[in-house]
């Protein structure tokens, strides 16, 4: 884009310099596009949060409670072992968190083209710089909220500490990866339709029960499995389970379907985000 | 250089689309000043949206072979709810601008004191000029791109710009949309007149004016 081609690092923006190879216009871009995506990861953690107490910290707060009280809650209707021997509050813990970082990633993808279209001002900025950014940011929560609750639990003696660090994260990384690759679709499909807007709730609650969230694969009846495997949500909760816990679980997963999904929802979501950028109307 | 062919710009109107621009073409030389004329509607804030890539045309091309500021008008360029410093830090980052020195030459041409601590939304159009003319001539651009917006600044202000546009940055161009004939006469030396969607260019200012003043 012309922004990237403007910018230098020296010398600020008069002179232009016109980078001689693919090469060094691709690290050029690179660097500015790193800097743009700080500087509004900055800008968006402010104006969420503000500078008040614990300022950004209050990204993890929301996971941290949910899976904290579900955790407690479960443990009280459903004893406190699972399967295994695995505890309850460990259990619902290492599910919510992915959970609730889906569901915000995704409701917080809606409408992010008209929210920030001011930002279009500065042509550097890019329209894939916001959702990346929103993005970003619920995953440093869930990360943030994971290793809190991971760390208070393994003092209680909830949880061990994680028995295939390797798996857990590969496993996060996919459900990351899944995550982004939908909210790259959410984003330009809520500025064409609002009808997108409204069905969002409803369909990030009705598949809960294909997400993984509070059951191991391998507990389900073998028919319910080999569907349940085309979940990309399942694959990668059960690489997580199994990460965290090892053989106390039996993980049944294909961790291709949630990589395959992702690449094609992506390719998708490009394209889309590049038409509507082409159509945008701003103030 | 700046050169628009054949930009277009539509937008939709309910199930019809509405026709602003209809192919203009015209190039921005280094240094040169531009005023644009029209009627409101007339397409004026679109065309400038459209140089600075605020919008893509729907048909066209726009090449920019020098740097061009945003627009500066009464809306864009800022977070509202952010105060002026914030704006500024924001700004700096993503232009990779040192801020100290951003943070100096902004509190120094906008003399906005102790409001830059408060968010812009609070801001008078006066002082959202200040503001917007401030951190573009701090980040210096090739080509100024001027929404109406220096109207609404007092003489000093006007002052002010004068001075930093044209006594020491005489050699940036300029492309500036206003319905001042004053205005318009002191700053710049070609006009184009936007009406009906078509683009004309007239590199005698007063004449320019005569046709505007017809429409």
């Amino acid at each position: 884009m012309a922004g990237a081609e403007d910018f230098m690092e020296t010398g600020g923006w008069r002179r232009r310099r016109n980078p001689r190879n693919t090469t060094s216009r691709l690290v050029s871009g690179w660097r500015i596009q790193i800097g743009v995506i700080r500087a509004l990861m900055t800008r968006e953690l402010i104006t969420r949060f503000g500078r008040e107490n614990i300022g950004f910290l209050w990204v993890m707060v929301e996971p941290l409670l949910f899976a904290g009280l579900v955790g407690v809650v479960w443990t009280f209707m459903r004893g406190s072992s699972e399967h295994g021997g695995i505890s309850t509050a460990a259990f619902v813990a290492t599910g919510y968190i992915p959970l609730t970082f889906f569901r915000h990633a995704v409701s917080r993808a809606v409408g992010l083209f008209s929210a920030n279209s001011s930002l279009m001002y500065h042509r550097q900025v890019q329209v894939l710089d916001f959702v990346l950014v929103r993005f970003l940011i619920e995953l440093i929560g869930a990360m943030m909220a994971f290793l809190f609750i991971g760390a208070l639990f393994h003092v209680l003696g909830l949880m061990p500490i994680p028995v295939y660090p390797g798996y857990l994260l590969a496993g996060f990384a996919l459900y990351s990866l899944f995550t982004f690759s939908l909210c790259l679709i959410l984003a330009p499909l809520s500025e064409r339709s609002e009808v997108i807007e409204k069905l969002i709730p409803v369909t990030t609650y009705i598949m809960i029960p294909f997400s993984g969230t509070f059951t191991m694969n391998s507990w389900l009846a073998p028919q319910a499995q080999q569907y349940m495997v085309y979940s990309p949500f399942v694959d990668a909760m059960e690489m997580i389970r199994y990460g965290v816990f090892g053989d106390l679980v039996e993980p049944i997963y294909d961790p291709v379907v949630p990589l395959v999904a992702s690449m094609l929802l992506m390719a998708v979501g490009l394209a889309l985000c590049r038409q509507v950028r082409r159509r945008l109307i701003v103030e | 250089m700046i050169i628009c062919s054949n930009v277009a710009k539509s937008y939709p109107m309910g199930h019809a689309r509405k026709r602003v621009l209809n192919g203009i073409n015209f190039h921005v030389s280094p240094g040169d000043r531009v005023a644009l004329l029209g009627r409101n509607g007339a397409g004026k804030t679109t065309l400038i949206k459209l140089i600075g890539g605020v919008e893509m045309p729907t048909s066209g091309r726009i090449r920019r072979e020098m740097t061009v500021s945003w627009p500066l008008g009464f809306n864009g360029g800022f977070q509202g709810s952010l105060t002026g410093y914030d704006n500024a830090r924001f700004i700096a980052r993503i232009y990779g601008r040192d801020y100290p020195d951003l943070r100096e030459f902004v509190e120094d041409f906008t003399e906005l004191g102790r409001q830059l601590r408060m968010p812009v939304k609070t801001y008078s159009s006066g002082m959202k000029a200040r503001l917007a003319f401030g951190l573009s001539l701090a980040i210096e651009f090739d080509c100024y791109l001027i929404d109406e917006i220096m109207m609404v600044g007092d003489q000093n202000f006007q002052r002010k710009c004068h001075v930093e546009l044209f006594d020491k940055r005489g050699d940036r161009a300029l492309i500036f949309a206003s319905h001042s004939h004053g205005m318009v006469r002191e700053m710049c030396s070609r006009a184009l007149v936007l009406h009906n969607g078509d683009g004309t260019m007239y590199d005698d200012i007063d004449e320019a004016l005569t046709i505007y003043d017809a429409l």
